[in-house]
């Protein structure tokens, strides 16, 4: 596909910060939570960690493990070491888009942390997947490839 | 009964909030920070270097010595001395008002003033227009195109065919299409100036080879092989390209393509020749310098070639299998964002096409031009060649033993001056020495045609060797 007209070279850079953006997240993560407690056999502390653990599995693998663009950009190759959190507004830390990103699982966090009863088993779960999904946020691991994983 | 289950558990949790763990609580108290010092934060770039000191400024200002808008010219530079030509650009041409046999512009086949060529041209204008109105993936494909694309896949025996609107954006935008930043190109260091640019716009590292030496390309494809080896991971998303060109432009030299066939399969490259010169000029039917060399077309991945030259038209074409050709509809520059090849320029190139698969002739025609006039050449004091015999471009250098009367980066201009005042047309190239990754030597250019006569060919040796005569100092 070739991508155009917006006079973006590569559409991942921007379209995270597409209006409306931020409530159909919610509402996306909403219902996923809503199915996942109308599943008889769960009880609400597990429909909770799985939602928590899904959220993060898709931030994981979408934001920080795919790297490049689904279709063609006119970059020469420029985002084909590039996550997706990487080539976002390009590159630039610290912005509305990136904080709402970093902040979500956070609060995901802490109310899978209050309805889970804070009981150990789920807290060891949910605190590692948060960690993993907040950790290569951070400004610190910006093109960072910790013991050159995923470095090619 | 789920419904009570939900409501119980729900309701418990007031009193479960009492029992939250220390620890939890530290960690939360942690996160919330965590969250203010993330609202709270100043954008920035990481790839911004920060803002200058005053001092780094300040020996940045004192360093920059301002450059004049326009610079005292010398006013015999060649630039403000146009040649002003009053006729076409055919076998003959007229040169400030010298009529001289051309020798300076491309024209193999003699396609330029080829009446049938015209008339078809002239033909299309009063049905399609002088203009296709827009680039080829919008509103700007007519039939014609289609039918050029038909005839060059089948001429070349390929599976499919691209056209582009310009000779120079074909081999240009066609590198680039493939090469991307990681990616390695191996190239010959003489190729012409639009491959030049097509290597830059890959932003591909880029390795050198010396001109035709297949030792040297070897050693830089070992040393390449090495450091695959030390990371296999890299090089399983790194590509390795080979880049030639059929005959040089600059230097008149055919590549070694057989040798070249063998390193591409023994490296695992992938080879891309431009044909612009080879096109129409070798071979026995005029498909190139595969067909010179019997190689099989599969052997090369793509075919990059301007219909500028032995076409007699304007335009290129890349050729190759459907897979990768096909990759340039989206991807080629040029192709995309350019307005479509007009439709009369389209129909003179499928003209000549027609031409060269109906009369074969006129390939055994150049190829004896070629080798007549190499032969020519080489008896003249003065000048050497080492172009190849069946090259339709010569390039002529000073030989290394004569002495000339003046400077001698003057004489070859004074040569060329010499010839088109007694009725022979032939140049010197102009180069862009700063842009040039490797400007090539100052030469006389020379190029061959069908119909030249052997008096012709003997005659404009003879006027050369005037040329070299009346510099020389005996």
């Amino acid at each position: 596909m070739l991508v155009g007209g917006h006079g973006e070279s590569n559409p991942n850079t921007t379209w995270l910060q597409s209006r409306g953006l931020w409530i159909s997240y919610a509402v996306g993560m909403l219902t996923l939570h809503l199915i996942l407690l109308s599943i008889p056999l769960l009880s609400v502390a597990v429909a909770w960690t799985l939602t928590n653990i899904i959220h993060n599995t898709c931030h994981f693998i979408f934001l920080h493990i795919l790297k490049g663009a689904p279709w063609i950009p006119q970059d020469q190759g420029d985002c084909r070491v590039l996550t997706h959190w990487e080539q976002i507004d390009y590159g630039q830390q610290f912005t509305v888009t990136r904080k709402f990103l970093t902040i979500v699982p956070i609060v995901l966090f802490f109310l899978t942390s209050f309805y889970t009863r804070y009981a150990t088993g789920h807290f060891i779960v949910n605190f590692v997947s948060m960690m993993l999904v907040v950790l290569p946020k951070l400004p610190q691991f910006h093109r960072v490839r910790l013991f050159g994983i995923n470095k090619y | 009964m789920a419904n009570t289950i939900f409501t119980k558990q729900y309701s418990d949790n007031i009193l479960y909030n009492a029992l939250v763990p220390l620890y939890h609580v530290c960690l939360e108290v942690f996160l919330l920070l965590m969250v203010l010092w993330l609202i709270f934060h100043q954008s920035y770039n990481p790839n911004e270097t920060g803002d200058l000191s005053k001092e780094e400024l300040q020996a940045l200002i004192d360093e920059w010595t301002p450059e004049e808008l326009v610079s005292d010219v010398d006013q015999n530079h060649r630039a403000l001395h146009p040649r002003v030509i009053t006729s076409k650009a055919q076998k003959y041409i007229s040169i400030d008002n010298n009529k001289c046999l051309n020798l300076a512009t491309h024209n193999y086949l003699n396609f330029v003033g080829n009446e049938i060529i015209e008339k078809s041209a002239i033909d299309t204008i009063h049905k399609y227009g002088v203009g296709s109105c827009g680039p080829r993936g919008f509103y700007g494909t007519v039939d014609v195109h289609l039918d050029l694309e038909n005839k060059l896949a089948e001429f070349m025996e390929m599976e499919e065919a691209v056209v582009y609107s310009y000779g120079f954006s074909t081999i240009a935008s066609a590198i680039p299409a493939y090469a991307k930043r990681s990616d390695v190109i191996f190239v010959d260091e003489k190729v012409n100036f639009a491959i030049q640019k097509g290597l830059d716009a890959s932003r591909s590292r880029l390795k050198f080879f010396k001109h035709n030496d297949t030792n040297d390309l070897e050693s830089l494809l070992l040393e390449q092989a090495e450091l695959d080896k030390k990371n296999p991971k890299k090089a399983n998303v790194t590509r390795r390209f080979l880049i030639v060109e059929g005959i040089y432009m600059n230097t008149g030299e055919i590549c070694p393509l057989p040798a070249l066939i063998e390193l591409r399969k023994k490296y695992k490259l992938r080879i891309f020749v431009d044909e612009s010169v080879s096109f129409g000029t070798l071979g026995v039917t005029g498909r190139g310098v595969t067909e010179y060399f019997d190689v099989p077309k599969q052997d090369v991945d793509m075919i990059m070639c301007s219909m500028e030259w032995a076409l007699g038209t304007i335009g290129g074409f890349c050729v190759g299998s459907s897979f990768i050709v096909e990759h340039q509809r989206l991807s080629g520059l040029g192709y995309c964002f350019s307005a479509s090849l007009p439709p009369l320029l389209t129909v003179a190139a499928s003209k000549a096409l027609d031409i060269m698969t109906k009369d074969i002739t006129i390939f055994s025609d150049l190829k004896d031009c070629c080798e007549l006039m190499h032969s020519a050449l080489e008896t003249i004091n003065g000048l050497k060649t080492k172009s190849h015999k069946h090259s339709p471009v010569k390039h002529l250098v000073l030989s290394d033993e004569c002495v000339f009367t003046i400077p001698r980066e003057e004489v070859l201009y004074e040569i060329s001056n010499y010839c088109i005042q007694h009725g022979i047309a032939v140049i010197v190239p102009s180069y862009l020495e700063k842009v040039e990754k490797f400007t090539p030597t100052t030469s006389i250019r020379l190029t061959v045609n069908n119909k030249l006569s052997s008096e012709e060919i003997k005659q404009a040796c003879t006027v050369l060797q005037e040329a070299c005569n009346a510099l020389m100092s005996h």
